[in-house]
């Protein structure tokens, strides 16, 4: 038997392997120690792994306290192309036609320019399509494929992609609009819970690897959804609030108004109501009905100067140092002097000799004027201060504003605005600052922080948010002297606020409207109305604000009658029985 | 008989055919193990479509969910249900219309139940067998570990 090495062949064939060999030993070493060489290669090996795919988890709901849907998801369709592949375009653009009434030349010239340009893989035709014409338009492509199979002649869709998706859906639409916010397509968050609690809802997005090779197939892990949450508004009550708003708008002709319901003893918000409200499935409406953020949601973001509502933060903290009790009398003449500034009454008369309820009852300047400057500034801005006047509330709210309180030492401030600031003038603040500040008047001297989640809850637990106490600015027998002496005033006047069988604390504010030319408008006012009840146990607080109202500039006609229409619903959705029931009730 | 036995052993063609018959002996058996390689191949990643394939349906089933529980919502929507309210010949109840009763023991909740709230069912999936996803080396060590811990355990 002859070796292989006995012909030159042999050698030669053995000398080419050899040379081979070194040639691939010499490449390996060339490309180990040339960095850009093997740079290249590892972006070849990055680029032809497998592809890298980014989960984002479904969007956490958001609840009402009862457990309605407030906010959730629907499934939207991302129609687009694979460029290459797509062999008649014509088909594809007749078929979105027909499917989802697109036009035929911008998605046949879409698909035409791409297919020349070559630049792009995949290119997007229509997006956001509603679940009922993706569903139909992919049954559509199924049967096409068995018409095909069957041996007929069918358009040919090949190329074309529906790609499903999750968008925000809002069942009950214009409902609580102004507390939850809505998210964009973009998927921007904007306003309200949507906004505040955005990282919370949308969860962490997780990057998958999509293998090519099917037998790498594994599961696609489970990505956790966002966290729902679970709001401390009553929807239906929210609702009631709502319309009782919008009827007061036209019934008193404001021009805008917010009506605030909050659990005195916790903080948790009934209802929020603020005019103008929103569909939220067509949210990009909303630019042209809002002019500006702060008209969002008024009850947090718009700060105004809120008139003699503020008397009673005044009253509290005066009879809480002790510089006046509710029997001190005072002398009205119509007018007192105030740095240097005369300051008069609403109506420009002197009101006698009065004790603090009639001064409160009557809403007279002058006489909290006086107060205040017994006071002296030093302690009213303190307390004030303290009542978190000019701060934020915190209010799991995205876009509250602070509002604005002058203190002595500021540029601005001058030593009559103590005397303007004793009855809500030159101060501006916000509803849910005015309601925060007077929980504390409503609960014992405690003041709490308003919120509108309640809970929050993922797959692996609940978490409660507990009620928090945002300081005491007052003592607990303070609080009761001032809700005695608020009751009274309503009861000595026959406020309009007066609700039948339930006793209930609060004050009138009709406030002038500043102009841009610091002056005060002579026609236009602010009514308010902030209250709470019922007095011997108090359970909830409403604040009322209209807008330049038109059938009468007073908050006494305007607030006070819609404050008694809150206070019926109020009752009613919170299960408060009447006092007379209460007593009977506690005696058993 | 020795000069007999040297020739038919130094055949020519005798030689060639042990030659053919241990190549072809070896293109048969890697014949073999290609075909059940390959067998096993088309079957792993035909599941593997198919489990594609079922996490597609399954991702559909989701969003079929999520789609049915927002419709629910509008269907149950307080616009809706206040329509039906009224259609129905129910009105607005007021204050002096509603009688207090008094229950001796009962006392309402003072407090949300979070759990009340509805909750999409979540969903949890049995990890792949292994005999789909391990090489004969790994159920070779598996075996041969698991003869070693059994023989451990004896007496």
């Amino acid at each position: 038997m002859t070796s292989p090495f006995d012909s030159w062949r042999g050698y030669l064939i053995a000398a080419v392997i050899a040379l081979s060999s070194l040639g691939v030993l010499g490449q390996i070493l060339h490309i180990q120690r040339n960095p850009e060489i093997r740079n290249f290669f590892e972006n070849q090996k990055e680029a032809l792994s497998e592809p890298q795919e980014k989960v984002t988890p479904e969007r956490g709901k958001i609840y009402d306290r009862q457990g309605n849907l407030l906010a959730g998801n629907k499934t939207v369709y991302e129609i687009g192309v694979d460029v290459e592949s797509v062999q008649e375009p014509d088909s594809i653009a007749k078929a979105l036609v027909s499917s989802i009434g697109a036009d035929y030349e911008t998605i046949y010239n879409e698909i035409v320019q791409a297919k020349a340009a070559k630049t792009q893989r995949y290119l997007i035709l229509a997006n956001y399509i509603p679940a009922k014409e993706g569903r139909a338009l992919l049954r559509y492509i199924e049967h096409l494929k068995e018409e095909s199979n069957a041996g007929k002649r069918t358009p040919d869709l090949e190329g074309l992609m529906l790609i499903p998706h999750l968008e925000r859906s809002y069942p009950e639409r214009t409902v609580a609009s102004n507390i939850l916010g809505f998210i964009n397509l973009e998927g921007v968050a904007a306003y309200g819970v949507e906004g505040k609690y955005n990282e919370i809802l949308s969860g962490a997005p997780v990057t998958i690897t999509v293998p090519n090779n099917p037998n790498e197939v594994d599961e696609v892990p489970d990505v956790p959804k966002g966290t729902d949450l679970i709001l401390t508004i009553h929807r239906d009550f929210q609702a009631e609030i709502e319309t009782l708003l919008n009827q007061a708008l036209v019934d008193y002709g404001a021009v805008s108004g917010v009506i605030v319901v909050m659990d005195s003893r916790t903080g948790e918000i009934w209802a929020m109501a603020s005019t103008p409200q929103i569909d939220l499935n067509q949210y990009w409406e909303y630019g042209s009905i809002v002019s500006s953020p702060s008209e969002y949601n008024r009850a947090i973001s718009m700060p105004y100067e809120p008139g003699s509502v503020f008397k009673v933060l005044t009253m509290a903290a005066a009879i809480d140092t002790g510089v006046v009790q509710p029997t001190t009398t005072y002398l009205d003449t119509g007018s007192i002097l105030v740095g240097g500034s005369v300051i008069k009454n609403w109506n420009e008369k002197p009101w006698g000799m009065q004790d603090m309820i009639g001064c409160m009852q009557h809403s007279l300047n002058v006489c909290l004027a006086w107060v205040a400057v017994e006071m002296g500034p030093q302690t009213f801005y303190d307390y004030m201060n303290r009542f978190g006047i000019g701060h934020l509330t915190g209010i799991d709210l995205l876009g509250e504003a602070a509002g604005r309180l002058k203190i002595p030492g500021d540029a601005d401030w001058y030593p009559v605005d103590l005397g303007t600031n004793s009855f809500g003038q030159g101060v501006s603040t916000t509803p849910i600052q005015m309601l925060m500040a007077a929980s504390a008047l409503a609960n014992d001297g405690k003041m709490v922080t308003p919120h509108v989640v309640y809970a929050m809850s993922r797959e692996n637990g609940e978490y409660v948010i507990p009620p928090q106490i945002a300081g005491e600015p007052i003592s607990a027998e303070t609080a009761h002297t001032m809700t005695e002496m608020l009751a009274t005033a309503l009861e000595r006047e026959g406020s309009k606020a007066l609700v039948p069988g339930y006793r209930v604390a609060g004050k009138t504010g009709t406030a002038q409207i500043p102009t841009p030319y610091g002056v005060y408008a002579e026609d236009t006012t602010n009514a308010s109305f902030i209250g709470w009840g019922p007095v011997d146990d108090p359970r909830f607080m409403v604040y009322v604000w209209l807008e330049k109202p038109t059938s009468s500039p007073w908050g006494s006609e305007t607030a006070a009658p819609l404050f008694e229409k809150v206070v019926e619903k109020t009752v009613l959705f919170m299960n408060i029985p009447p006092d007379s029931v209460r007593e009977e009730m506690a005696q058993r | 008989m020795t000069h007999l036995r040297t020739t038919i052993s130094h055949h020519s063609w005798r030689a060639h055919r042990q030659q053919i018959g241990t190549v072809l002996a070896a293109l048969i058996a890697a014949t073999m193990i290609a075909s059940l390689y390959l067998s096993v191949t088309a079957r792993a990643a035909l599941l593997g479509r198919e489990i594609q394939k079922m996490e597609d349906e399954i991702q559909d089933v989701r969003y079929q969910n999520v789609d049915l529980e927002t419709e629910l919502a509008s269907i149950l929507s307080e616009e809706s249900m206040r329509s039906r309210v009224l259609e129905a010949g129910f009105r607005e109840v007021s204050l002096e219309e509603i009688e207090y009763i008094y229950i001796p023991g009962y006392a309402p909740p003072e407090r949300i139940a979070p759990s009340q709230a509805p909750h999409a069912a979540e969903y949890t999936f049995h990890e792949t067998p292994p005999e789909y996803t391990e090489s004969l080396f790994e159920w070779i060590r598996k075996a041969f570990e698991g003869t070693a811990a059994r023989t451990a355990r004896l007496p």
